[in-house]
């Protein structure tokens, strides 16, 4: 269609996720819908085990960035103030749509949303918490949930009270960063995500809060949104954030996106390539786990995983 | 000259990355030519040549200005219009108490009228003067900083609007009366426009602008819009049915009146139940058509009794609403007002809002793209390319839409909204040329 200066690798991108997710939306039959616990309260875990395979298929993520572990943890951390939520597998759901809709792929993105908006209606959902930023903004945006509250996990924890307990005394002091996602922040003319996310860190005991070079509204971006025109500059952007973290010492960097988890996560193993020359020596995971490790009891078990498995998922491919 | 080596005298001896870091520890780079001493030495030669020309020409070309005005020349004597508001606040000056403090000290201060006049005219300038001490705050946009901008419009409807208008009370009193003689708008209501008109102003403004940043105001409108209509119809009801609310001479007007007093409240009250009882959309059709059949019952109402032959019948009207017109006409207009403003549908579309950009590019400033990419050196604006179809659609595509143009654009245009439909308009096209692009 059109020859630029820069090659075809400044247009768009098909990683084959995508190629799978537009391919779901032609499918509107509703399958056989089974719920383990029915509930008001639905937890949405978006597109999270499509990322962990589309990672380790891209060669992006032999490391530790664990998608999956996102929706234990948030299972885990619902379970903690007393919600039994009702799981909207991706078995009956289909993707939330975001990335379509900011590739422009509208038709796509209408399909997925009347099918998703069919779903929810039909389960009688009342509140419908998401633990991805991306969804936070789509459902409470793009959606037309009339009588649904949709609610980031992080508000909806704050909110319940979710108390962590004290740390051992053997455990030492961390220092603890947040990279506020764009979607849930400065793209949320209501509700923005800012507070809730560091409140809940400051109940961590053992955690002592520290701010990037930019924060809340003026956070930078991860370098890479809706999946597209990941290269080697914005890569830049990455690293640019990355070291940001650096500056300030962090221990931890946290994120409430699994987009920003994704793009960190990868420039973390891609720096940790040659051993001995490892740029980035904190930990990079999202705020769900970050809380989650901190809460006693063992990961519950999903829908979408192992029942017998009493463990949290192994890392990486194994996992 | 070489456009490498301009490019290289630009970047000279700055990082590369962002020119402008936000956060705690933020260091501005902005490019320009400082104020000091390049801009003021500059600003003080034209400074000295127009004072040189001034005396010049008071020195050499005299004009003939007649004797100083006073009380035998005019009656009134009014400074011009835009020294009216220090005349207003000056007259105004007399409602505050007077009192003198150390008497028989050197330190002795009396507060008499013209010292609390004095004290009001300068409390403007004292208040700029220190409001960028006292407000720290970054957000430069009126519409994201409403307490600010509504206590600056009340402020100007005070001090500019209503003070100017009350240095000429005197004129008010003599040309506008009432058949009976009587001034139509008596100094006690023209001291109250003082109060009232600000507030009402601020309030709506503050409430206009946290609905514009998609604020839920329902908290706000409740009691704001039901108390401004139970003033009114209290204020009507008082007028109507108690004895000593109509003169005796207006009496025989009662039907006009009562059916001037009812255009007024009737509107304000169907906003009041609508935005009490009913959902957000339909309060909004309830303010829109209130506000609409209010304004043209109140105009054919006045036209048919001043062209049914009834001046009289007008003046009457006129003698009951212009005394209070604080609370009969100012009240009633704000709160239809406020109930429109504060219900409506904040915009979404970016057609209006990206007409409104006036290219003060701070968007391009914080944009993360154009830092990592090759011709960051000046050569791709995304938002601008992209506004402009240039660079054969590549600011489209590579844009993030992280959104910082928006969070620091002075107009609040959500340039992401813009991004949606000119992708989606793309993908329209190449589904339109039968299929998609590999």
């Amino acid at each position: 269609m059109m020859e630029t200066e820069y090659g075809p690798g400044r247009t768009i991108p098909h990683p084959v996720m995508f190629r799978v997710l537009d391919a779901e939306a032609d499918d509107t039959t509703i399958p056989e819908i089974k719920v383990e616990h029915k509930s008001e309260y639905a937890y949405y875990p978006g597109c999270v085990d499509y990322y962990d395979v589309e990672m380790q298929f891209s060669h992006m993520n032999y490391g530790d960035t664990n998608h999956g572990i996102i929706f234990d943890s948030s299972i885990k951390l619902l379970r903690a103030v007393g919600i039994q939520p009702m799981i909207l597998d991706r078995s009956f759901m289909k993707c939330c749509g975001h990335d379509q809709l900011w590739q422009g792929k509208v038709d796509i993105f209408e399909r997925m949303r009347d099918y998703n908006t069919k779903i929810i209606k039909m389960l009688g959902v009342k509140t419908l918490v998401t633990s991805c930023a991306e969804g936070y903004r789509t459902f409470r945006l793009d959606y037309k949930l009339d009588g649904v509250r949709v609610v980031h996990i992080t508000t909806f924890l704050y909110e319940r009270g979710l108390r962590i307990p004290p740390q051992p005394e053997t455990a030492k002091r961390i220092r603890v960063a947040f990279q506020d996602p764009c979607r849930s922040g400065r793209q949320m003319p209501i509700d923005p995500v800012y507070e809730e996310p560091r409140e809940l860190v400051k109940r961590v005991d053992n955690a002592d809060l520290v701010e990037l070079k930019t924060f809340r509204a003026d956070a930078q971006c991860c370098g890479v949104a809706q999946m597209m025109y990941c290269n080697d500059k914005t890569k830049g952007l990455t690293r640019k954030r990355m070291d940001e973290a650096t500056e300030v010492d962090a221990d931890y960097l946290l994120t409430a996106c699994p987009k920003c988890l994704t793009h960190f996560g990868c420039l973390h193993h891609e720096n940790r390539w040659q051993p001995g020359e490892e740029r980035y020596t904190y930990k990079v995971m999202d705020i769900t786990q970050f809380l989650a490790e901190r809460l006693p009891g063992d990961y519950p078990t999903g829908s979408n995983v192992d029942t017998k498995r009493k463990e949290p998922p192994l890392p990486g491919r194994r996992g | 000259m070489q456009i490498e080596y301009v490019k290289g005298k630009i970047m000279e001896g700055r990082q590369s990355g962002f020119p402008r870091q936000y956060g705690p520890e933020r260091s501005d780079h902005q490019p320009g030519i400082p104020l000091f001493p390049q801009e003021a030495t500059r600003d003080l030669v034209v400074t000295f040549i127009l004072v040189a020309m001034m005396f010049f020409l008071s020195a050499f070309v005299t004009p003939f200005l007649g004797p100083a005005r006073g009380p035998q020349l005019s009656e009134l004597i009014v400074p011009d219009w835009y020294l009216l508001f220090s005349w207003g606040l000056l007259k105004v000056a007399d409602i505050f108490p007077q009192f003198t403090i150390g008497q028989g000290t050197p330190l002795k201060t009396e507060f008499s009228a013209a010292f609390w006049g004095d004290l009001l005219s300068g409390i403007p300038v004292i208040f700029l003067l220190i409001l960028p001490f006292i407000d720290r705050g970054r957000e430069a946009r009126p519409a994201k900083a409403p307490v600010r901008s509504a206590f600056g419009l009340a402020f100007l409807i005070a001090w500019i609007f209503t003070s100017s208008l009350y240095s000429i009370r005197e004129v008010v009193a003599q040309r506008w009366v009432s058949p009976n003689g009587a001034a139509l708008i008596p100094d006690f209501t023209m001291k109250w426009f003082f109060i009232i008109p600000p507030v009402l102003v601020g309030l709506t403004s503050y409430i206009a602008l946290r609905r514009l940043g998609y604020q839920p105001m329902r908290r706000w409108l409740v009691p704001y819009v039901a108390g401004l209509a139970a003033i009114v119809v209290a204020q009507s009801a008082w007028i109507l049915f108690d004895p000593a609310g109509l003169g005796v001479e207006a009496r025989p007007f009662t039907v006009e009146i009562a059916i001037a007093l009812g255009i007024i409240a009737v509107p304000t009250v169907a906003v009041a139940a609508a935005v009490l009882l009913a959902p957000e959309s339909t309060a909004r059709k309830v303010s829109t058509w209130a506000g609409a059949l209010g304004l043209i019952g109140f105009l054919a109402f006045y036209g048919g009794v001043a062209y049914l032959d009834q001046p009289r019948a007008l003046g009457w009207v006129l003698s009951v609403l212009w005394p209070n017109m604080n609370t009969l006409v100012l009240i009633p207009m704000f709160a239809v007002l406020t109930a429109w403003l504060g219900t409506r549908r904040p915009y979404s579309t970016y057609e209006y809002l990206l007409n409104e950009c006036y290219q003060c590019g701070k968007c391009h400033t914080v944009c993360p793209v154009t830092k990592v990419e090759d011709d960051a050196l000046g050569g791709l604006n995304l938002v601008y390319n992209t506004f402009k179809k240039q660079h054969d659609g590549v600011p489209l595509w590579t844009c993030l839409a992280c959104d910082a143009c928006s969070a620091v654009c002075p107009l609040d245009i959500q340039y992401s909204d813009y991004i949606l439909e000119e992708r989606a308009k793309v993908h329209a096209r190449m589904a339109a040329d039968g299929g998609q692009r590999e």
